[in-house]
């Protein structure tokens, strides 16, 4: 009897918000919410950034700082503005350096990582190779990687796998780790293989461990390219700041630096989505 | 009995080598139990319980003796997913909807699966159907919820779900109501004994069911075994016949209330230290 009122009043409670969220007029309350969302979220950050830009406006205008020095906003957007196509060609070749080397670098970490929670013996001896190469300063290898693979895409590829290599590892080697014990016994009573119990909870459980990492090295991704493309690069907004800077045209270095910025933001901004579709099911994003 | 005897503990010894002098867990453990009874295991906090439940399901190994389920060990049982586990936490994965977690015992292991339906159509029974069982337990409203939009007792009906959903010969739970209120908790167990009677009229399903309460021993079960602590042993022994089915107004009448005040006598004697 209590169980039939207490299982009943949590259905109709859930049926309820259910029909709320999916009812007939569900376009005005949805687009009104994105609105919302719009406003509270993007207007604060618009305001800030405004503000930041108007100042440096004016610093640049009553200071008579000199363009080669620092150049105004205003005439970085007119640098921009002039060439959109260049930067925005420039900008795919640097992204395209940085996500390959994403994919390579989170590919053998994940892989890595994957060996290490099955063995401790694996751990000890991938482990510290995989600090020598967290160590080991990018900017040293990076002359290097050009004598080894030449001009082009390959030492883009290859410093940003580097340089997201190893936060992608140790996040994914503690995920892997990280399974609820219960939950292994369960699979154990079952004659699960440990094949079957990686795929089906190892790597499940650490999705959340795994985009906490792709958050802060995603942008890194494109650091990595950018320090490629300024050693070795003849394409790439790497290589447009450098020569823009040898040049002593600020100007076109700022708009460089600036569609980095767009690039790094949208990036960011991506990832969050995509873990919002794939970590539906994690506390972390239970919004209200 | 001990003919038909269809879960076979003998002399079952647990040391740990831990720290400076081992510590015996569980000392020479001896019991068995007929096919299709309910045995509850009760006794105080860590007396073992969970460890012997553990060695019961081929988990983990016992220092001495030897389990065999069905005449084999425990690890074969394993093989032929004729073990259903219900630990306190419902342990649900939180990115599988009720149903897949459901579906989840019958997708992993699934090269000795000829094997097993050979030895399930040996018993005249085959693997159960996820959408019933959801049914069977009252869930049938939340097959593509997710773990995290249901309540506590309603995680743990869809673990007793999945539990029965491979058509187990053996169900090891290990105070599968422990952390639910008190309310939820006792409509669970008659749901518990519900989902087992129709289960058990075509399955003879023997449950071995560890608990800290002395009503739900009593409530559901066939026997009551006590356990002492330090090394954990059996201490007694207690057979309950109260009719079955049992409904709510049981609790209401004397032999229960004698059977809880025999079963308490026991505890006081022997479990406490």
């Amino acid at each position: 009897m209590s169980l039939q009122s207490s299982h009943g009043g949590v259905a109709n409670s859930l049926s309820r918000e259910e029909t709320q969220a999916t009812g007939d007029n569900r376009r005005s309350p949805r687009l009104s919410a994105w609105l919302r969302e719009v406003v509270t979220q993007a207007l604060p950050a618009v305001i800030g950034l405004s503000v930041a830009f108007a100042a440096w406006q004016a610093w640049v205008e009553l200071k008579d700082i000199k363009p080669y020095l620092v150049p105004s906003p205003s005439s970085v957007a007119e640098r921009l503005y002039q060439d959109p196509w260049m930067f925005t060609v420039e900008g795919f070749k640097t992204l395209e350096g940085a996500l390959l080397g994403f994919l390579l670098g989170a590919g053998v970490a994940i892989l890595l990582a994957s060996l290490m929670s099955q063995a401790r013996f694996l751990e000890r001896s991938i482990f510290p190779l995989a600090i020598l190469v967290k160590v080991t300063p990018i900017v040293a290898i990076a002359p290097l990687l050009t004598i080894w693979f030449g001009f082009g895409l390959m030492p883009k590829v290859f410093i940003a796998a580097l340089i997201v290599f190893f936060p992608i590892m140790v996040n994914a080697l503690i995920g892997f780790r990280s399974v609820n014990p219960t939950s292994l016994a369960l699979l154990e009573s079952l004659s699960a293989s440990r094949a079957e119990v990686f795929w089906r909870l190892r790597l499940p459980s650490a999705l959340p461990y795994l985009f906490a990492a792709f958050r802060f090295s995603v942008p890194l991704s494109v650091i990595g390219a950018v320090v490629a493309e300024w050693f070795s690069g003849d394409r790439g907004l790497g290589s447009v700041i450098y020569i823009a800077n040898n040049n002593l045209d600020m100007r076109t270095a700022f708009a460089g630096v600036f569609m980095l910025a767009i690039l790094g933001v949208g990036l960011f901004l991506l990832t969050a989505v995509l873990e919002r579709r794939v970590l539906f099911w994690h506390e972390s994003n239970w919004a209200d | 009995m001990s003919n038909d005897a269809h879960i076979v503990i003998e002399g079952v010894d647990m040391v740990y080598e831990a720290g400076q002098r081992p510590l015996r867990v569980l000392a020479g453990i001896d019991f068995s139990v007929a096919r299709g009874e309910f045995v509850s295991i009760i006794g105080p906090s860590g007396c073992g319980k969970t460890t012997l439940l553990r060695i019961i399901s081929g988990l983990q190994e016992a220092t001495a003796g030897r389990v065999l389920i069905g005449g084999s060990p425990p690890r074969e049982a394993q093989r032929q997913k004729q073990i259903g586990f219900v630990f306190q936490d419902p342990s649900l994965l939180p990115w599988r909807s009720v149903i897949e977690n459901v579906r989840l015992p019958l997708q992993v292991n699934r090269r000795s699966r000829t094997a097993r339906n050979e030895a399930l159509e040996a018993r005249g029974q085959r693997e159960r159907d996820p959408e019933g069982l959801i049914s069977l337990v009252g869930l049938q409203a939340f097959g593509r919820y997710y773990p995290h939009q249901l309540s506590g007792g309603m995680q743990q009906r869809v673990a007793l779900a999945r539990s029965f959903v491979t058509s187990p010969s053996v169900l090891l739970m290990d105070e599968p109501f422990g952390a639910l209120d008190e309310i939820t908790r006792s409509a669970m167990r008659f749901e518990l004994m519900r989902v087992w009677r129709s289960e058990a009229a075509t399955a003879d399903c023997t449950v071995i069911f560890v608990t800290h309460s002395i009503a739900e021993a009593v409530l559901l079960s066939d026997r009551v075994i006590v356990m002492s602590p330090q090394p954990g042993r059996i201490a007694a022994s207690l057979d309950i016949d109260l009719p079955r089915p049992r409904g709510e107004e049981i609790e209401e009448t004397q032999p229960f209330i004698d059977y809880t005040r025999r079963l308490r006598g026991l505890l006081r004697e022997h479990a406490l230290v």
